[in-house]
């Protein structure tokens, strides 16, 4: 009975925050709390079960990073560095739709996707507004591009961050397992991006006078804050990439390089600390708690022996259902929740499997939760940032506009995905 | 004394009418922010004077200090022709927050603790049925502080 309740709790719970019709806060906060208040879950569960309750190295690995990019912000290099792009493409529609995009889908790894986007995207608006041609193309293909890039490393993209957490999967798992197919998808991407946005790179040369007068120098004012960020943000990625040699929680590398880089810029905390998303934390932490509520009452267990029995030992079905099913589900829905949903029945799946093959189940839900991300134009935070932009800026991106373009990418990037695991894994 | 007895009326504006007119509204009216109200004079939302220029700020600048800096000084001293037909609705958006008001009845502590807390040198003064009854300003608030200020002994 307890099962089926907080099955329904949670069924409930996703429709909204698929749909929207609530704040997505409010209702995992109801959720978690009908699913703590019913007994569904312990509150000692909850709060000190690292796989059964909220997953703190999750939340403080985005508060660490979320701390790290507010001071990043400040610096004015991503403006920088999309206005000295859009004057070398000397406005020409292609080459100034790659370099962005190479912006974007470099940035992406290190810092989070909706950030990344909040950056380059307003740029991207004044550069289109300038050349009198349509910013929409080039914005779907950032957050494209965004989307693509994040998965490369466990920083990159909610998901990631997630599984490697769940999976006890390291920085440098990610870069050895997850960047080589994130570099050739991207590649095809951007050959391919010649063809999908051709309609995009009609433009009057008459207007690249008023490019070129912007003056990207001035966008850096504190030149002293930007090199010291960049050292610090190197550091933090080497203490990324040595977090499992030394046995330190990525969380913990996160706050640490957070501190450091309090410390040395001699920013203001509060000012700092607003541009920390809580919303998005708390929204995590409610997610975990309503997943907590299916693994107590045993809903992901009797998943994961089901999915276990239906798999047997074809391991490659598994991981190709994973690729796929994976990419369809986090199309339709926001994929850091379908994620949190995930990871424990995956874990199941895993459970009896060999280690190589256990990563390899990994590996495809990644890719698959992560390209899924470009499906459709609510799949992932930063296609919903990037529609809002749009929409603020005067250059309206409609869902199947967003849509039309994602999903040939995502089926793309997912056959890729596919492949790739089955030529490197099985 | 209350809000009924500090509140002036003031031009206000609604979401349909162009950014140009509601700028306009309130440099005529030398206004410290505006009124924005609904077809049956409800407040929707009370802007201070800051919050108006933001809306007449493209929203590719608005949080991006860093693009402005970039922007020539040609483009710069023309930025707000590019949302001029844009309507007070379409620059707010979607998620507005609760307008700042008060019941006529609201004391003069009431009226400067909101306004300090809201950061807004202008306050809603409404019926109770919720209707736009007159506005109260920063100008009238110190002025009344100022006539009641307890006379020194000395």
């Amino acid at each position: 009975m307890s099962a089926v309740l907080a099955l329904v709790i949670f069924i409930v719970a996703f429709f909204f925050i698929a749909t929207e019709k609530v704040d997505k806060v409010k209702v995992v906060l109801v959720a978690a709390g009908l699913m703590t208040v019913l007994g569904l879950t312990s509150g000692g569960e909850v709060f000190f079960s690292e796989h059964e309750g909220i997953d703190w190295n999750v939340i403080f690995l985005l508060l660490g990073m979320m701390i790290v990019v507010g001071i990043i912000k400040g610096t004015g290099l991503f403006e920088y560095l999309a206005i000295w792009a859009a004057k070398k493409s000397k406005g020409r529609p292609y080459r100034l739709l790659v370099m962005l995009m190479a912006i974007t889908a470099v940035a992406s790894p290190f810092l989070d996707n909706v950030t990344t986007i909040m950056l380059v995207a307003p740029v991207t608006v004044v550069v289109c507004n300038r050349l009198r041609i349509p910013a929409q193309p080039y914005l779907i293909a950032e957050v494209l591009a965004s989307n693509i890039g994040g998965a490369a490393t466990l920083i990159g993209d909610p998901p990631n961050i997630i599984i490697a957490s769940r999976a006890g999967l390291t920085f440098n798992d990610f870069l050895v397992h997850m960047t080589p197919i994130v570099v050739i998808i991207f590649a095809t991407f951007v050959v391919m991006s010649r063809w999908i946005f051709r309609k995009a790179f009609k433009y009057d040369p008459r207007y690249v006078d008023e490019v070129m007068a912007l003056d990207e120098r001035k966008a850096i004012t504190d030149h002293r804050l930007l090199v010291r960020c960049l050292v610090v943000l190197g550091l933090i990625i080497v203490g990324f990439s040595l977090h499992s040699v030394f046995h330190v929680e990525p969380s913990i590398v996160a706050l640490v390089g957070a501190g450091v880089m309090l410390l040395v810029t001699k920013v203001e905390v509060n000012d700092v600390l607003k541009e920390v998303e809580w919303g998005v934390l708390v929204f995590f932490m409610g997610l975990f708690v309503m997943v907590s509520g299916l693994g107590h009452t045993g809903v992901i267990e009797n998943i994961g022996t089901w999915a276990a029995d239906a798999i047997g030992d074809n391991y490659f079905a598994a991981a190709t259902s994973l690729v796929f099913g994976s990419a369809v589900l986090g199309a339709f829905f926001d994929n850091i929740p379908y994620t949190a949903t995930m990871a424990p029945i995956v874990e199941g799946m895993a459970a009896g499997a060999d280690p190589a093959t256990a990563d390899a189940l990994w590996w495809s839900f990644a890719l698959g939760a992560d390209f899924g991300g470009n499906g459709t134009a609510v799949a992932a935070s930063a296609n919903v940032v990037a529609i809002g932009i749009a929409a603020r800026t005067g250059h309206p991106i409609s869902f199947w506009q967003f849509t039309r373009y994602g999903i040939g990418i995502t089926i793309v990037s997912t056959v890729m995905a596919w492949v790739y695991v089955a030529l490197r894994y099985f | 004394m209350q809000a009924r007895d500090i509140a002036v009326q003031v031009p206000t504006v609604t979401m349909n009418d162009p950014i140009a007119h509601a700028i306009q509204v309130m440099a005529l009216g030398r206004l410290p922010g505006l009124i924005v109200v609904d077809a049956e004079q409800r407040p929707r939302v009370v802007l201070p004077g800051t919050q108006v220029l933001k809306l007449a700020v493209p929203a590719a600048y608005q949080e991006d200090l860093a693009l402005t800096r970039a922007v020539d000084e040609a483009h710069a001293d023309v930025f707000w022709e590019e949302i001029s037909d844009m309507r007070v609705g379409e620059c707010l958006g979607t998620h507005t927050v609760r307008p700042v008001t008060v019941k006529a009845s609201s004391t003069l502590l009431e009226i400067a603790t909101l306004m300090a807390q809201q950061r807004s040198p202008l306050v809603a003064v409404v019926d109770d049925a919720g209707l736009l009854a007159g506005a109260v300003t920063l100008d009238r608030v110190l002025s009344a502080l100022a006539l009641t200020r307890p006379d020194s002994d000395d």
